[in-house]
């Protein structure tokens, strides 16, 4: 019992940035068929955009989170007019990868504008809790608390949105099928944007809770981004209720990995555990096989 | 024999650089951009003649550098005996690659890729179990954090002294990257070549006029190997050093950007675009900290402004100006 408390509370925490941060990634990936290397980038920038306002510019807290949702939502914005709008009216074939190498560099050029403005030193993110709660035999800390219970808000809230709004209907209807979409008179441009937008707003919110656990740092969004490929693909692409159950499962893995075999193994073996699905079930835990027409 | 003529010119070129120049920094400067350029050439095999998009290309590298570096440190054996047998070591790890992507496609390749590279890279990094002791200190069978040092090297500095050898070293390496844009572009050129377009451009179609997908896919990935995993020892042999650096997402990001700013698909074109890249960034160094910016930015407004590359943008130029004389 001793071993399962710790084991629980990290693998729920991990588990619930790992489902926010593939929970993004997944969403662009299912409607727009691009895969956002610059997902870690956004991140990284939701974090520190909390870290200015609230340190350097000395707001409230609620500043901060704001701030981080709306730097990620912006990055999201630009990466749709800069880089996947040109992308996708110029040669829908070869999409799929050019968008992979042009946001990659995205990403390298926001890291590094980030290493620039920042400094390369770790920073403290002022927005955290202190202090532990006891929940029977488990005991947690608030901060762990406060971002699974933050994470599921946010999980609930887009999960309500794609389901019940009008938006939301756009939105599943381009994934289905485009073009259908945009004859039926859905803008299919326009629910880009908001699927980057909102992506972008939930990477930074992510940013911002993963930071308060670690540190600031211009790398900080690359391994949630590469854990979120993880997730990603383990559920298949594009399918976000299996991301999110992919998410928890595999941080608890994770997790019991870590804490029977030492820290270095936890990363290997989902590495090992992504490479099996695909060899076994190319599209995923989760994921339907599609029937290709020639 | 029209073939031949950028291959003329480029020998030429590279022939000319130790003439024009005795710049140490120069020359070695050239040698890591003919490494890249091998690196960025294979991956055009692969990505560019036969669309497998793959992230393992400097995974294949590295390896070929830390079998060469291993076999020096571990049993004493020369590196001109470890890189051949680091490529074949490499080529067969390539071949175990291709079987494991044959059922995916696109996006998932990448990824699948990717993990495996980032895979290496982490428990190389991670690994701090003793293996032996080195004086004081102590050595992961792996090498760790740090890498191997000082197993040996190609034998020039003895022969050609301490002010020339860089220059030999450099003919080698040119040496094998002109072998390499040989045997890219006799199988770009040959019957296999026509097989992976056709693979790249429609598959299906390519399946049902007999082409073998499972024999094809096997054959890229072997032949993209070979000479990726015999610069990565040449590599660890020239510098005498190797360390998992190599294995690192930023490192493979700049190959791919070769690859896409020369042109993806030409024959030529990340050469291309490792001389462009190699020139930008010396240009930038006098910025400092924003190389690697604008580096970042090259890439992702090159794929946006010309998805053709430099080479594309020449070919349509040339187009232009025939159709109006």
């Amino acid at each position: 019992m001793e071993i399962l408390g710790p084991v629980l509370v990290s693998g729920l925490t991990t588990g619930a940035l790992y489902a926010l941060a593939t929970l993004g990634l997944s969403l662009v990936w299912g409607v727009l068929g691009m895969l956002n290397m610059a997902h870690g980038a956004m991140l990284t920038l939701g974090g520190y955009a909390a870290y200015a306002v609230v340190t350097a510019a000395g707001w409230p807290a609620p500043a901060g989170v704001l701030a981080a949702v709306l730097a990620g939502a912006a990055a999201g914005v630009l990466i749709h007019v800069m880089i996947a709008r040109p992308l996708v009216r110029r040669s829908p074939e070869t999409f799929e990868t050019s968008v992979m190498i042009a946001t990659f560099g995205a990403a390298i050029a926001l890291q590094n504008t980030i290493l620039a403005v920042a400094g390369g030193q770790p920073l403290g993110q002022p927005l955290s809790l202190s202090g532990t709660a006891r929940l029977g035999p488990l005991v947690a800390p608030w901060q762990n608390l406060l971002i699974i219970g933050v994470s599921i808000v946010l999980m609930s809230a887009v999960a309500l949105y794609l389901a019940r709004t009008r938006g939301g209907r756009a939105i599943r209807a381009v994934s289905q099928n485009r073009e259908a979409a945009a004859l039926m008179g859905v803008p299919a441009e326009a629910v880009y944007l908001r699927v980057l937008a909102l992506s972008g707003a939930l990477a930074g919110a992510c940013g911002l809770l993963v930071s308060s656990l670690t540190q600031l740092s211009p790398t900080l969004g690359s391994e949630p981004m590469l854990k979120a490929f993880i997730m990603c693909v383990v559920a298949g692409l594009g399918n976000i209720p299996g991301a999110i159950v992919a998410s928890f499962a595999l941080a608890m893995i994770e997790a019991l990995v870590q804490y029977h075999f030492g820290a270095r193994w936890g990363f290997p073996v989902l590495l090992g555990i992504v490479i099996l699905v695909l060899i076994w079930r190319p599209t995923g835990l989760f994921g339907r096989a599609t029937v290709q027409r020639l | 024999m029209r073939a031949l003529i950028p291959f003329a010119v480029v020998a030429v070129l590279l022939a000319a650089l130790p003439f024009a120049t005795d710049s140490r920094y120069v020359i070695g400067q050239a040698i890591l951009m003919l490494f890249y350029a091998i690196v960025a050439s294979q991956w055009n095999l692969l990505f560019g003649f036969a669309g497998v998009f793959s992230l393992a290309q400097m995974a294949l590298f590295g390896l070929g550098g830390y079998a060469t570096a291993m076999l020096g440190t571990y049993f004493g054996w020369n590196v001109w005996l470890g890189m051949p047998l680091g490529a074949i070591a490499v080529t067969l790890f390539s071949l175990i690659l291709g079987l494991a992507c044959l059922r995916v496609a696109g996006a998932y390749v990448a990824l699948l890729t990717l993990a495996v590279t980032q895979g290496i890279f982490v428990l190389i990094v991670t690994d701090t179990d003793c293996f032996q002791m080195v004086g004081a200190t102590c050595r992961q069978l792996t090498g760790g954090a740090v890498g191997f040092a000082r197993f040996g090297d190609l034998g020039t500095r003895e022969i050609f002294g301490g002010r020339n050898f860089v220059t030999a070293n450099y003919v080698l390496v040119a040496m094998l990257f002109l072998v390499t844009m040989a045997f890219t572009a006799a199988i770009v050129r040959g019957p296999v070549g026509l097989a992976f377009r056709a693979l790249r451009d429609n598959p299906g179609c390519a399946e049902a006029r007999g082409v073998n997908r499972f024999q094809m896919q096997l054959l890229v990935f072997a032949a993209s190997a070979f000479f990726t995993g015999l610069a990565g020892g040449l590599y660890a042999a020239h510098f005498q050093s190797i360390g998992p650096g190599v294995f690192s997402l930023s490192t493979l990001l700049l190959i791919i950007a070769m690859a896409v700013v020369g042109g993806v698909g030409r024959v030529w074109g990340p050469f291309v675009g490792a001389v462009l890249l190699t020139l930008a960034d010396e240009v930038m160094r006098e910025f400092g900290d924003y190389r690697a910016l604008g580096l970042g930015l090259i890439i992702a407004a090159a794929i946006v402004l010309m998805p053709r590359g430099v080479l594309g943008l020449a070919d349509a130029a040339l187009e232009r100006r025939k159709r109006n004389a």
